[in-house]
């Protein structure tokens, strides 16, 4: 019976024949890919930034980052595209899922054909394709899928409790483990760089975290920069403003990568990790005017190619607005110290409370130096001058962190109001409220800016910790008047601003009359930008100098003045922060280099 | 789970087909096979099939098995030499040397056979590989770990997904990283598609190797149906590249569900189809009952896994016996059979095919809603895996498939390498088993063998 | 510790005990304790089933490490013992009489790092390298990229740029310089 059904059951394959047919009859049109499905690149030419991590993921090297003519390159944007090469590529898409910006996906498309076998590597995007504007394919899986942490590993602080009446620094610094998983998060892609006012090798010393090769961090570092443990600390960090990472998550902290390079080296192993000296072979000399970062890095720079430099500072001590213009909190003075220090272990003379202008003339340096380089800051306090600014308790910000930082006692009174928002205002607003709470228990600030919050100058980071501080901030407000009784000041009236630059980007703010308000307070601190204060350029030099209609210095790109043994750096030239000053004193000590060396002329 | 429970389960898919071994998990099932058993326990100088001292098991088998000669000493037969290697005398012009290969009807990737011949049965066999060499672990060598993913499922290309989820796996416990629970449940939904869809090529396969191609036909057309639910939920169709180190790549499509559970059920319908065609076919049946013939004795000397040593009565499958993901949240029972030749292999595979239509069923209903599906993974670009060594299994559809990675504390891999079942199915054993057999079965008993050959070199 | 562990430790040395996971434990012992070890886990530990045998190149240390993994399909756990050799005429004690699949991988490792295994049975044939005439390939001194541009004929495309590179030429060449 078995036998019998084994030969008749495969007769059952007849049932078929009257199945309708399960092929697809015309599947070039019939048949798209899935929504998910890997076919074909597109990229969106305008979010791409060109930062190479499809490059780097890619296992097949079939991604190369090719230059295009359709993209400039610009800070933040390498200009370079990826250009995939399909003979190798095998659709994996991880290039897709590491994309910084999620510019790069994948299209639906995958029957197309062309008989030249060079069409098959096109840059997607600026290669017009059929499937660009396809909206199926693969794009990033979304939500909670990453190859990467967007999180930046979160930095130590004191919490506010505890430093609001320290002036102890707030930021602990990253652990060995905190750094090197941060240093984990960076894809090497070096767009960082071109922002960096001084260059400096991110990437590499980024990696020497990664490799635990600090040593050697902290020798690129010096390459670039001679104040580590100052820029790892006080930077403004351009950088992370174009970090690729930035773009969906966190900019990698690179600030603190470096702070934490520098802090792994101690004071007495400078010389053993740099291995620098200055060969003194020179017979040149250059007196440097102003102990700042421009002055600091022109001196490392020039010490080390065998000059002998002489500085004059103003002050007591070396740093200058580092020292008298930033708090203990933000930059302890042990830090400044170490980085100034290792400068002047190099053979760099330093005359201290020499005010050049007052004590020893321009035109006494230029005769005993064969170059003069000045880097004096911007240290003269701007007022508003709105009525009653004149009132003997209405003071600049610039001069109280001075005075405070000298350790001189500088009034504080119960009830302040400071206006400005920048970093600045915020720096004494947040000196002034540790004070008050010393003094008073208690913090009754009032800080107002033109500017709302999203637009102000400040660090967002110094407007959240003002804020956990307990001082009272408000922004977008104009002041128009200090309200003065009996020789006392009560308070400051102010109007409602609606916008602080007119279309061309002038300052021109525009207020609502309507809107006004008073913030009460029995002294006032004016923290809206400095000037520079050049009296010290006697009329002969000032006269072979050239001047902007707007009456700004101009020097040519190595900070040379017209007068071409004077070199002209910093804050009065670019800024204002330290790290356009140390790049421009890196600048400089070049341009004096080859001035001295017969190959600079200002033209 | 009750064995009544799990009978049923079984019964219910295969109605008395099935005998459920108690007891004897790991030891072939049938009484009259303990005698070769033991032998096989003794260690490995026992008897090979054609070597002089005789192999065990013909005795209970040999009436199905027309293809082992009753009488070895006939002059027909080489003798073996002291290797246990036939001493073959070519000058004698009794014996023809044959390369067949590299393609096998049947056979997904190329090898060659050299066969010694005599008349159309084959006296001695090698097998030699080579074709499909492409390096890949050396390849790992320079490569990420996340650029491993793309690279490491081409070792085995028609069951890719393997491949993937032991890589992730080891990489995961290396670095001490969980995956989400629902990234568990939608690798073992992928798992179970992917060994799927491999078995219902290999299945009507057979038949093909014999000449009956319709089923292949068939069984082609389900399969595409299987690649399409891939391609939804994956975005590809052969290679999904769906799981990497933390978790999957993605969540059920919408309305995936409805239309997988769907799909399962062309399979049950192929699965009757073939039967009838196929299993109930009479050429069929004299050509693959007692052709290729495993004894169970010999599953662990040549290390013999999967289907192939679950047709010679060893309950072995690694779903079961190191669950891994979530399969210990599953309800189902290993099919096992036996007196493994080439009929009893195609017809496990058979009842593989529908326990695994009824595991993504289940598993379908599992999935959660709700949840991540993959863990956060530091940067690909920079992922340096602690110091440390691993070895990870899965069941694929051919059985034991396992990675063992080597971790020397940098962002790329000291060493990869893969354990395929057909390193030891298609060499030891194959060049065993096809010493006496028809040449014209040699295709029939590779597939039956589910030969691979990429996974043999990588 | 699993019992069988305390067993061999009592008979065998070994060292460097590492339970990977509860049905994986890895250990190593001497080379010459190691066909013995795996005779003994077979016979009588029920370690029946070989699983694989490889080798892993540590050539900062000059060591081939030898892994041998076992399963025991009753108590269902795998065993990985490992044994060093030196990279010179590395050479191992063949273990191919234990089971049939082991010469297959005591061939591939002759092909592929150069480790001997005398008596194996076709041991000196080739396996998947037909003409071979360079190093084995798997030893970690033979550079595959470096083979690969020697020996075939990549198409030129397009060159590739650095980002980072690229943007120091463009935008600030003269800002720069590199020293020493």
């Amino acid at each position: 019976m078995s036998k019998l059904k084994d030969i008749l059951s495969p007769f059952t394959a007849w049932n078929n024949l009257a199945r309708d047919p399960v092929t697809i009859k015309d599947p070039i049109n019939d048949r798209p890919g899935a929504a998910r499905y890997r076919g074909f690149h597109q990229n969106d030419i305008e979010k791409c930034i060109g930062c190479g991590a499809c490059e780097s993921i890619c296992e097949t090297g079939a991604i190369r980052m090719v230059e295009v003519d359709e993209v400039e390159t610009k800070e933040g944007d390498s200009g370079l595209r990826p250009e995939v090469d399909y003979g190798r590529c095998c659709f994996c898409a991880l290039c897709v899922d590491i994309c910084s910006t999620g510019s790069l996906t994948l299209s639906n498309e995958y029957i197309w054909v062309d008989e030249d076998p060079e069409a098959f590597t096109f840059v997607p995007g600026i290669d017009k394709k059929p499937w660009d504007n396809n909206q199926d394919g693969w794009k990033k899986p979304e939500p909670d899928y990453e190859l990467n942490i967007k999180e930046r590993v979160r930095m130590p602080e004191m919490q506010a409790e505890e430093r609001e009446n320290s002036f102890v620094e707030i930021v602990k610094g990253y652990s060995r483990e905190q750094a090197i998983a941060e240093a984990d998060r960076c894809i090497d892609c070096g767009l960082c760089q071109a922002t960096c006012p001084a260059h400096m090798d991110i990437p590499d010393y980024i990696r020497a975290v990664r490799e635990e090769n600090l040593k050697e961090g902290f020798r690129i570092m010096y390459k670039t920069n001679p104040l580590p443990e100052v820029c790892g600390r006080i930077c403004t960090h351009k950088c992370e403003d174009v970090c690729a990472m930035g773009h969906r998550g966190d900019p990698i902290a690179i600030r603190w990568l470096k702070r934490y390079i520098a802090d792994s080296v101690d004071e007495n192993e400078y010389q053993e990790a740099l291995q620098q000296e200055n060969p003194k072979d020179k017979d040149k000399s250059i007196a440097i005017v102003g102990a700042g970062p421009t002055g600091l890095s022109a001196a490392y720079y020039l010490a080390l190619m065998g000059y002998s430099v002489k500085m004059f500072e103003a002050q007591p001590r070396a740093g200058g607005m580092m020292r008298y213009g930033i708090p203990e909190y933000r930059l302890p003075y042990n830090a400044l110290d170490q980085d100034i220090d290792y400068i002047l272990s190099l053979g760099v003379d330093i005359q201290y409370n020499t005010r050049v202008g007052k004590d020893i003339t321009l035109d006494a340096l230029h005769e005993k130096y064969d170059s003069v380089l000045v880097g004096t800051g911007l240290h003269a306090g701007k007022s508003t001058r709105i009525p009653g600014t004149d009132h003997e308790h209405v003071y600049q910000a610039v001069d109280l962190l001075r005075e405070f930082s000298k350790g001189n006692e500088i009034p504080i009174s119960e009830k302040i109001v400071i206006i400005g928002g920048g970093n600045v205002a915020m720096d004494i607003t947040r000196t002034l409220a540790r004070l008050q709470n010393q003094k008073y228990g208690q913090v009754n600030i009032t800080t107002t800016s033109l500017e709302t919050e999203d637009v102000m100058p400040a660090d967002q980071e110094e407007i959240d910790e003002a804020r956990e501080e307990k001082v009272n901030l408000k922004p977008g407000w104009g002041p128009q008047k200090i309200e003065i009784e009996n020789n006392k000041i009560k308070g400051l009236h102010v109007q409602r601003c609606l916008s602080v630059f007119d279309e061309n980007g002038r300052f021109n703010p525009q207020f609502d009359e309507s809107q006004t308000d008073f913030f009460e307070g029995d002294m006032l601190i004016e923290a809206i930008g400095q000037g520079m204060d050049i009296s010290y350029l006697s009329k002969s030099i000032r006269d072979g100098l050239d001047f902007t209609q707007r009456g700004r210095l101009v020097v040519n790109d190595y900070f040379q003045s017209k007068q071409e043994w004077l070199f002209i750096g910093g804050d009065i030239i670019q800024g204002p922060d330290v790290i356009h000053g140390i790049a421009n004193g890196h600048k400089a000590a070049r341009g004096i280099d080859m001035y001295l060396r017969g190959d600079l002329r200002y033209e | 789970m009750t064995m009544k429970k799990k009978n049923d389960i079984l019964s219910r898919l295969f109605g008395k087909e099935h005998r459920p071994q108690e007891n004897k998990h790991n030891q072939p099932a049938d009484a009259d096979s303990g005698k070769s058993s033991d032998a096989g326990k003794g260690g490995g100088t026992g008897s090979v099939p054609g070597s002089d001292s005789g192999a065990s098991g013909e005795a209970h088998y040999s009436d199905h098995n027309h293809n082992i000669a009753p009488d070895h000493t006939e002059d027909k037969y080489p003798r073996n030499g002291k290797d246990g290697k036939p001493e073959v005398d070519l000058s004698s012009g009794k014996y023809t040397k044959v390369w067949q290969g590299p393609n096998h009807p049947g056979v997904t990737g190329n090898m060659s056979l050299e066969l010694t011949i005599c008349g159309d049965e084959i006296v001695d066999a090698k097998t030699h590989v080579g074709y499909l060499h492409r390096g890949f672990e050396k390849l790992f060598e320079r490569r990420l770990y996340m650029q491993v993913m793309p690279t490491c499922l081409r070792m085995c290309v028609p069951e890719s997904d393997t491949n993937e989820y032991v890589f992730s796996e080891a990489v995961e416990e290396l670095s001490g990283i969980e995956a989400p629970e629902k990234a568990k449940w939608l690798r073992m939904l992928v798992l179970e598609m992917s060994r799927l869809q491999m078995l219902l090529r290999v299945v009507p396969g057979q038949g093909g190797a014999f000449g009956l191609g319709i089923g292949v036909q068939w069984g082609m057309y389900v399969r595409e149906l299987i690649l399409d639910l891939f391609e939804e939920l994956t975005g590809g169709r052969i290679y999904h590249m769906y799981m990497l180190p933390g978790g999957v790549r993605g969540d059920l499509p919408e309305g995936f569900r409805e239309r997988a559970i769907k799909t399962m059920d062309e399979v049950y319908r192929f699965a009757q189809r073939i039967d009838d065609v196929m299993f109930n076919n009479s050429v069929f049946k004299k050509r693959a009952t007692g052709t290729g013939y495993i004894d169970p004795s010999w599953v662990d000397r040549f290390g013999i896994v999967g289907p192939n040593a679950r047709a010679a009565g060893y309950n072995r499958d690694v779903r079961k016996d190191h669950p891994y993901l979530l399969y210990d949240q599953l309800e189902w029972e290993v099919p096992v059979l036996e007196k493994s030749d080439v009929y009893t292999r195609a017809r496990i595979r058979w009842m593989d095919m529908q326990v695994t239509a009824d595991l993504i069923k289940q598993i379908l209903n599992k999935i959660p809603e709700k949840g991540s599906f993959k863990a956060p993974t530091p940067n690909a670009l920079n992922w340096r895996i602690p110091r440390g060594e691993t070895y990870v299994k899965a069941e694929a559809s051919r059985g034991e498939f396992g990675y063992y990675v080597v971790s020397d504390g940098s962002a790329y891999p000291r060493r990869i390498t893969l354990r395929g079942p057909s390193y030891t199915h298609a060499i030891a054993l194959l060049e065993k088993m096809l010493i006496r057999t028809n040449i014209a079965d040699v295709g029939a008993i590779m597939v039956s063998l589910q030969t691979c050959p990429p996974e043999i070199e990588r | 510790m699993h019992q069988f562990l305390k067993e061999i430790q009592n008979r065998f040395p070994i060292h460097d005990v590492k339970e990977q996971r509860k049905n994986l434990t890895l250990f190593t012992t001497e080379k010459e304790q190691v066909v013995p070890l795996l005779t003994h886990l077979r016979d009588h530990e029920g370690f029946t089933h070989f699983v694989l045998l490889t080798a892993v190149d540590w050539i900062e240390e000059d060591l081939f490490q030898l892994t041998y993994i076992l399963n025991n399909p009753e108590k269902k756990v795998d065993l990985g013992i490992r044994a060093y050799i030196g990279r010179e005429n590395a050479s191992m004690e063949s273990a191919h009489h234990l089971w049939e699949q082991v010469a297959t991988y005591q061939r591939e490792l002759k092909e592929m790092f150069g480790i001997d295994f005398p008596g194996s049975p076709r041991v000196d044939e080739e396996f998947f390298l037909e003409g071979w005439d360079d190093i084995p390939p798997m030893r970690r001194e033979f550079d595959s990229k470096k083979y690969s541009e020697e020996t075939y004929f990549p198409r030129p495309g397009s060159k590739s740029h650095d980002p980072g590179e690229y943007m120091k030429q463009k935008l600030y060449s003269d800002d720069y310089e590199e020293e020493e």
